[in-house]
């Protein structure tokens, strides 16, 4: 036989059981074991920074919204916090409170998702349904209190729509409650599930030397013993009248991804609890011009998965000249085929669950290299490339 | 004439097809239930096998189609076979002699043979990747699963089915024979390729392993094959280690037991990877039973 | 380190009903503030065009019908409609509201979805003036 033996690929996606968004993995395997990956994304490329050039500035806030379905208010955030600094002008202390108060519920409702579909990578569709169960009551206070269950379009250029009333007050500390005591039952199961633990300890670790040469960001650099959060670095929102606890812990494998991102939903039933007994009082809403000056800035948030980044550049009309975004799945991306390697195939899945993906924040425009012709496209290509497209003749 | 009723009604053919059936679903709905759903209405698997024998069936190129379409047909044949010998709704079972035991668990692993066979008989990676596990397993739970069987035929002198039935009817051997009472119980969540070792089929890794080439009634027949095979595997290690089964309300009170055991177990549990199955299987599984069977025997050697 | 770690959970399960929403049998009330079908105020309306300038769906036009008594239409597509409140916020004249209990609004006629609202009267002389685009059947 010659050395050349043909190489056995396992394909993962566009479309695989495995993964519900668009995104392809080949995993070169021998036997059980991956020896090669590769990660090809932009199947769901919507051209939303583009979009946003011929919208004005109260029409980009929902459609940035939309860029995610579970983070849609943190893109929402974002932009209103970078279009604000550009104006000048900035929400009042009640209403970052509330932004602040949304945000944490969606990283609860975040973080509870990926519970579940972690554990449904592993095949423990127990507690895959449990949390997912226990998430409802978190949908249903996030409806209660922004009219929606997932785009809660709670921001305005200059603070928030609604207020929070004592009666979702209470609704609120009530479903916390309730959370935080299931929230604890799920951290003893993480951890001492003998069966569960033999599919998360030691696997696809990750060290904090790796973890920063990869660039990784949110939960899964601080489960590799990182400090990196966007909400204590550079505190925005009310975050910083309220300060975060950094939830760090450094083992950096699959188990250490648990126990952060669950003792980050404790963190953040805390904090939502600290905010809400010292509410700011006043008004809801500053007043923002239609037409944001001239300039351009950038806009640093800490999304469920981790730091989610804004460019925005004004040119004195009433619609933004660039909007850059970049996400946290993005970041973390290319921790997968580089921990993948000497895997067994079985835990593919899982590594890739333990980022938390996202792949509608990640797409973004591919070009797809035949062979190894290895050009670069300068920007003048690029840009005749877009002129010649839309005049019909590539 | 006997034999033809046997063969297509009672207790082979539409009985079992019948009962494996409202056996899944009850393990489906049981498991919902565990993990505080609804579950499935009763009819469930009945709608799933006639939409899967009313679609089109998509037979893949580059391979052998006498096999791809063989393959599920033995393999149901083989699992309805098996049904004959073990005493299926509490009645004395059809055909049956020395060593039926023995016949009857290789016509159940027949199933996970042609599984396998079918998985390896196709180009797609996730098939082959499914094939390989599924013998892989199939290799890791055989021996302890059928050293555990042979427990209760040890004790009973016999390796009849019948005859085991009869003397577990005076005897718990649930009690008399605990560790291989556990290791049948876990062997047949292996053989029904149920969680935590439903790694062959693995859905968010290999897709439906063996089984994502096909479709249609091929699909439909492997999917009937398991039924009975769960129906028929129900059976065995009830009549076995609960006291044997000797009427038809003995036999629902006995099998539903089981169901509920095993599928508290399976949502017990997160799926074991295929290197810890193996390693699981021969590392406790086998020594276990073995160590039993050794007390077993010097037991019987000294009472004789 | 333990075995089958959920097993108070699921043992509890079985005595216990499903946590299931049987929705369409079962219904339970939409939150106050659920953000339904808009509705929208004639009387209050100046025709300002400020709900449609901020409207990030371009689910609603303004026809200005007769300035000088401000007769105003309004023509509200369902289907395109985002249910995001901006063109709430951005009335001055708080003449538009959303009903948080219309929700089920899903039909299979596409023409339901356009909504004119306005005056009899009003719509008969905004239609001779701007003829409705015709809707393509689904
Ligand atoms: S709710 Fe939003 S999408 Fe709907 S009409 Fe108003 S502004 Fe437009
Ligand atoms: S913003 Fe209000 S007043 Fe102005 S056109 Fe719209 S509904 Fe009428």
């Amino acid at each position: 036989m010659s050395e050349k033996s043909e190489k056995f690929i396992v394909p993962i996606g566009p479309q695989h059981p495995a993964l519900k968004e668009p995104g392809h993995f080949e995993f070169t395997v021998d036997g059980e074991v991956v020896t090669g990956a590769s990660v090809r994304l932009g199947y769901a490329h919507r051209g939303i920074e583009k979009a946003t050039e011929s919208r004005n500035w109260t029409q980009n806030m929902y459609l940035l919204e939309r860029i995610c379905g579970i983070c849609s208010h943190i893109h929402a955030l974002a932009y209103c916090l970078g279009v604000e600094k550009l104006a000048g002008v900035s929400a009042p202390p009640r209403a970052q409170a509330i932004r602040s108060v949304v945000a944490e519920l969606e990283r609860i409702h975040s973080h509870l998702m990926w519970l579940g579909v972690a554990a449904h990578e592993a095949g423990f569709e127990t507690l895959f349904m449990y949390s997912w169960r226990d998430r409802e009551t978190l949908m249903d206070v996030l409806e209660a209190l922004t009219g929606n269950r997932v785009n809660y379009s709670a921001n305005l250029i200059g603070g928030v729509k609604f207020d929070i009333n004592a009666d979702q007050r209470d609704t609120i500390l009530r479903a916390l409650e309730f959370l935080e005591e299931r929230t604890a039952h799920y951290m003893d199961i993480v951890t001492t599930d003998v069966v569960f633990l033999r599919r998360t300890r030691g696997i696809g670790t990750t060290s904090a030397a790796q973890a920063e040469l990869l660039g990784l960001v949110g939960p899964t650099a601080r489960a590799s013993g990182v400090a990196r959060d966007v909400r204590i670095d550079a505190p925005y929102a009310a975050y910083a009248d309220f300060p975060v606890t950094l939830i760090l812990h450094n083992v950096g494998d699959l188990e250490s991804r648990f126990i952060v991102r669950i003792n980050e939903l404790l963190e953040s039933y805390r904090l939502i609890r600290q905010i809400l007994d010292h509410m700011p009082e006043g008004e809801l809403t500053a007043r923002v011009p239609r037409r944001i000056k001239e300039g351009e800035t950038i806009s640093r948030v800490e999304a469920p998965r981790g730091e989610l980044f804004y460019f925005i550049k004004s040119n004195g009309s009433d619609t933004p000249e660039r909007i850059k975004v970049r996400t946290p799945t993005m970041c973390n991306m290319a921790s997968v085929p580089v921990l993948g390697i000497g895997q067994q195939l079985a835990d593919i899945p899982m590594i890739l669950a333990g980022i938390d993906p996202c792949f509608s924040c990640n797409d973004r425009a591919a070009v797809i290299h035949q062979g190894d012709d290895g050009d670069t496209w300068t920007w003048e290509r690029l840009r005749q490339y877009g002129i010649d497209y839309y005049r019909g003749q590539p | 004439m006997r034999e033809l009723f046997a063969i297509l009604f009672f207790p082979g053919g539409l009985f079992l097809l019948a009962g494996g059936m409202m056996y899944e679903w009850a393990d489906h709905k049981l498991i919902a239930r565990l993990q505080n759903r609804v579950g499935p209405r009763w009819f469930q698997p009945l709608a799933d096998t006639v939409k899967l024998l009313a679609k089109e069936e998509v037979i893949p190129s580059g391979i052998s189609t006498f096999l791809f379409i063989a393959l599920p047909i033995a393999a149901l044949a083989g699992a309805l076979t098996s049904a004959l010998y073990v005493p299926l709704g509490g009645l004395a079972p059809t055909y049956s002699f020395h060593g039926d035991l023995i016949v009857a668990l290789y016509m159940l692993s027949l199933l996970t043979l042609c599984t396998g066979l079918a998985g390896s008989n196709t180009t797609d990676s996730f098939s082959l990747v499914g094939a390989t596990r599924t013998l892989t397993q199939l290799f890791s739970y055989e021996a302890p699963f059928l050293v555990a069987l042979l427990g209760p035929a040890l004790a009973a002198g016999s390796w009849q089915i019948s005859e085991v039935n009869t003397y577990a009817q005076s005897h718990w051997l649930l009690f008399l024979q605990p560790i291989g009472f556990i290791v049948a119980l876990i062997g047949l969540l292996g053989k029904l390729e149920m969680p935590p070792f439903d790694s062959p089929e693995a859905e968010t890794e290999i897709v439906a392993g063996a089984m994502t080439e096909y479709s249609g009634r091929g699909l439909a027949l492997f999917h009937l094959g398991r039924k009975v095979e769960l129906m028929v595997g129900l059976t065995l290690v009830a009549s076995f280690y609960l006291g044997g089964l000797g009427n038809p309300i003995e036999f629902v009170v006995k099998t539903l037991a089981l169901l509920l055991g095993l599928s508290v177990l399976q949502s017990l549990m997160a799926r074991l990877r295929i290197d810890q199955i193996v390693g699981l299987w021969w590392r406790y599984g086998a020594l276990l039973v073995l160590a039993q069977w050794l007390v077993l025997m010097l037991i019987g050697g000294f009472t004789s | 380190m333990r075995m089958g770690a959920m097993l108070t959970d699921v043992i509890r399960a079985l005595f216990q009903r499903p946590a299931t929403r049987q929705y369409p049998f079962v219904r339970t009330d939409a939150p106050e503030r659920l953000r339904g079908r808009l509705h929208w105020d004639g009387e209050k309306c100046t025709g300002c065009s400020l709900c449609v300038k901020d409207c990030p769906a371009q689910a609603l036009e303004v026809f200005m019908v007769d300035k000088a008594t401000k007769r105003v239409v309004l023509r509200y597509h369902l289907d395109r409609c985002t249910y995001c409140a901006q063109c709430v916020v951005s009335c001055r004249q708080s003449a538009l509201t959303m009903s948080h209990d219309e929700w089920e609004l899903a039909d299979t006629d596409k023409v339901l979805f356009t909504i004119t609202c306005g005056d009899d009267a009003d719509v008969q002389r905004m239609e001779e003036l701007a003829p409705k685009d015709a809707v393509e059947q689904p």
